[in-house]
């Protein structure tokens, strides 16, 4: 069994992962323990409001890169551990049993070199689904420069995996994590999804990475703006076909001149989340979301900023649109369309209708008419300013309204 | 007039048919409902007349009563009343009204069922298993709906052969697997003996919890509302 003191390393090492879903894979389970669940499941939430799905842990901490904004890179004294693949294993199957956590999600520092560290992982994820009988998710992280064939063989027994892109430009990388580069990540990226391509077609029995890859990008630390990230996120969907982005705002960990002392605002990582939502699931491009060279708005919502420069597509009557439509209206969510969709069937809607359905109106008010009538606000200065209220008093209740799909994420940023 | 049920479906369909017509009617299973100068009267369950009405809500519906069976087990004070507000408005259209959100009765037992189906899918999650000397798993568990047995199939896929307990304290009852069959039972309080290693993983677990935490991104309301303080009491990390 591992002790408290490296399990407390290990894991504290791990948490700035803020992957933590455990969704997208049907796993069965073949005469063991443990299966997927598609939805993805939650068994706890940290007191910093994150979902506690997975055991997230490092096989070490003890590592040869020198990636500036790290705790791990090699010219730091700190407390260095290790644990070997039978602790792992013996661990994530303990912990899974008692139903603490959904799987594992494992990660590492790079020890010795890119080679021996994939090595270390894919020996863990063969020891638990071969000799553990543990088919519950596994999410094992990409070492950059490992050999592809030990990366491919990893992802044969895992659900999902991820390289960590972690800076948004080139530029960026080469200051502060000078022995990785983005095509050093991009490629092994682009190789794993054809080969699960080839997986899909011609071997469509066997699972290769059925939960498929994601990356993590950190912002605040680098001058990038949200234009930016927004399009290399859509690259990353459409292009490299990537399940998910996920944005870790910047915690000063360790101290260095070339970067920022102070934490990056949370605001801006929800409203990158919010504007990632857009993009996966209401049919947004990143031009509608933002310039190249802007941020997006911390005030307001960045559906509501689409919306107030687009103007001539509001407002919207809710008797007619259609769904693609009703999702772009700022302040309807999948759920609240979906309502609208079903009793649209059966009646007219007025607003007083979609206020007994709990459809929420703080906001799309300024851009519905229900039944021919229209409760917005006249011009459109107000509509902003009504609208950066209504966000003040509306952030909270949006986050506990999300329902057992999203709570997985409280960072998903659905709105 | 305020029609009193056991509880039970057999019962709620025999008082659905005796309130059916009655405006004012009022159906509950609990006693605390009862108020000064109200007239009452108990319906006790009428197997055939319960069929009969089964019949004809399934001839206008055919998952109505699946429906029906989870608002009763919602445990929430108004089920029956909502359910019959449901039923009653079903019975009147005679065809399925689930998608009439827009009507208060269809929206406020939709609602319900959601809730239900909510907890089922949060509790796959919040259950915590502490482990027996015999290798057997034993989890208390305190839902607000009676989904116990609801609860088994999740865990039997995965804990194959594995035989466990899931024990709903406050309703004293418990669904037992013995790693090939499931049953039901009545369950007061239970003995157990704690496995060997059990404490240390424990401990293990609750370092783990503290371990993944940013102490500076202290979000207590958002918790409460991810993990309903209701829960906390079995939850291992939270103590
Ligand atoms: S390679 Fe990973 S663990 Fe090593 S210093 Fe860079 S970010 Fe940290």
């Amino acid at each position: 069994m591992i002790d408290a003191k490296r399990l407390q390393i290990l894991t504290e090492a791990a948490r700035f992962d803020v992957s933590c879903s455990s969704s997208g894979s049907a796993r069965k389970n073949a005469g063991g323990m443990g299966n997927g669940y598609a939805a993805g499941l939650c068994h706890s939430f940290t007191p910093d409001g994150r979902c506690v799905s997975l055991l997230k842990i490092l096989m070490s901490n003890d590592c040869v890169f020198a990636c500036k904004y790290c705790m791990n890179r090699c010219d730091l004294d700190v407390p260095r551990a290790s644990a070997t693949p039978e602790e792992i294993a013996e661990l994530t199957t303990d912990f899974y049993k008692r139903n603490y956590i959904e799987g594992l999600f494992l990660s590492s520092a790079i020890v010795k070199s890119p080679n021996y560290t994939m090595e270390l992982l894919l020996r863990t994820v063969k020891l638990l689904r071969q000799t553990y009988r543990f088919f519950g998710y596994i999410h094992v992280k990409g070492i950059p420069y490992a050999d592809d064939g030990l990366v491919e063989e990893a992802a044969r027994y895992a659900d999902r995996m991820s390289f960590n892109i972690e800076l948004p430009s080139e530029k960026s990388l080469k200051l502060l994590a000078p022995q990785k580069s983005k095509e050093g990540l991009l490629v092994p990226m682009r190789t794993l999804e054809k080969k699960r391509e080839i997986f899909r077609e011609e071997r469509p029995k066997e699972l290769f990475l059925p939960a498929g890859q994601t990356t993590q990008l950190i912002v605040g630390a680098t001058p990038e703006t949200d234009g930016a990230i927004v399009r290399l996120s859509e690259r990353l969907y459409r292009g490299a076909k990537l399940k998910r982005v996920y944005y870790s705002s910047y915690l000063p960990m360790v101290h260095d001149s070339l970067l920022p002392d102070r934490p990056a605002g949370q605001l801006r990582e929800h409203r990158l989340y919010q504007a990632d939502w857009l993009l996966r699931f209401y049919g947004f491009t990143a031009d509608e979301i933002a310039p190249e060279g802007e941020n997006l708005p911390l005030d307001i919502d960045p559906k509501c900023a689409w919306a107030l420069r687009n103007l001539q597509y509001f407002p919207v009557e809710v008797n007619r649109a259609p769904l693609e439509l009703l999702l772009r209206v700022p302040g309807v969510g999948g759920r609240s369309a979906d309502k609208i969709l079903k009793a649209q069937r059966y009646t007219r809607l007025t607003f007083d209708d979609l206020k007994k359905m709990r459809v929420v109106l703080k906001r799309a008010r300024h851009f519905l008419t229900a039944d021919g009538k229209y409760y917005g606000a006249k011009d459109l200065q107000t509509v902003r300013g009504l609208l950066a209220v209504a966000e003040q008093s509306g952030t909270c209740e949006q986050l506990s309204l999300f329902d057992h799909a999203t709570a997985y994420s409280a960072l998903t940023g659905e709105f | 007039m305020i029609y009193f049920t056991d509880g039970t479906k057999e019962s709620f369909l025999t008082a659905f048919l005796a309130a059916y017509s009655d405006d004012e009617a009022y159906i509950t299973s609990s006693q605390a409902q009862l108020a000064l100068g109200q007239k009452s009267v108990f319906v006790g369950a009428n197997p055939a007349r319960a069929a009969r009405a089964e019949q004809r809500l399934l001839s206008f519906d055919k998952d109505c009563i699946e429906e029906l069976t989870m608002l009763l087990r919602s445990g929430e004070p108004e089920r029956e009343q909502l359910a019959f507000g449901y039923l009653k408005f079903l019975s009147e259209e005679r065809r399925p009204v689930r998608g009439m959100l827009a009507k208060s009765e269809v929206l406020a037992a939709q609602e319900c069922l959601a809730r239900v189906t909510r907890e089922i899918h949060r509790l796959h999650g919040f259950v915590r298993f502490l482990e027996c000397e015999s290798g057997a798993l034993y989890a208390p568990i305190v839902p607000k709906a009676d989904i116990c047995d609801l609860l088994v199939p999740h865990f039997q896929k995965r804990l194959q052969g594995i035989p466990f307990v899931l024990h709903d304290v406050p309703r004293k009852k418990a669904a037992v697997c013995d790693g090939k069959r499931c049953f039901a039972a009545p369950l007061e309080q239970a003995q157990i003996v704690l496995s060997a290693s059990e404490t240390q993983w424990q401990q293990l677990w609750r370092k783990y919890y503290q371990s993944v935490n940013l102490p500076s991104r202290e979000k207590l309301k958002q918790i409460r509302g991810n993990m309903p303080v209701r829960y906390w009491r079995v939850l291992t990390e939270l103590h």
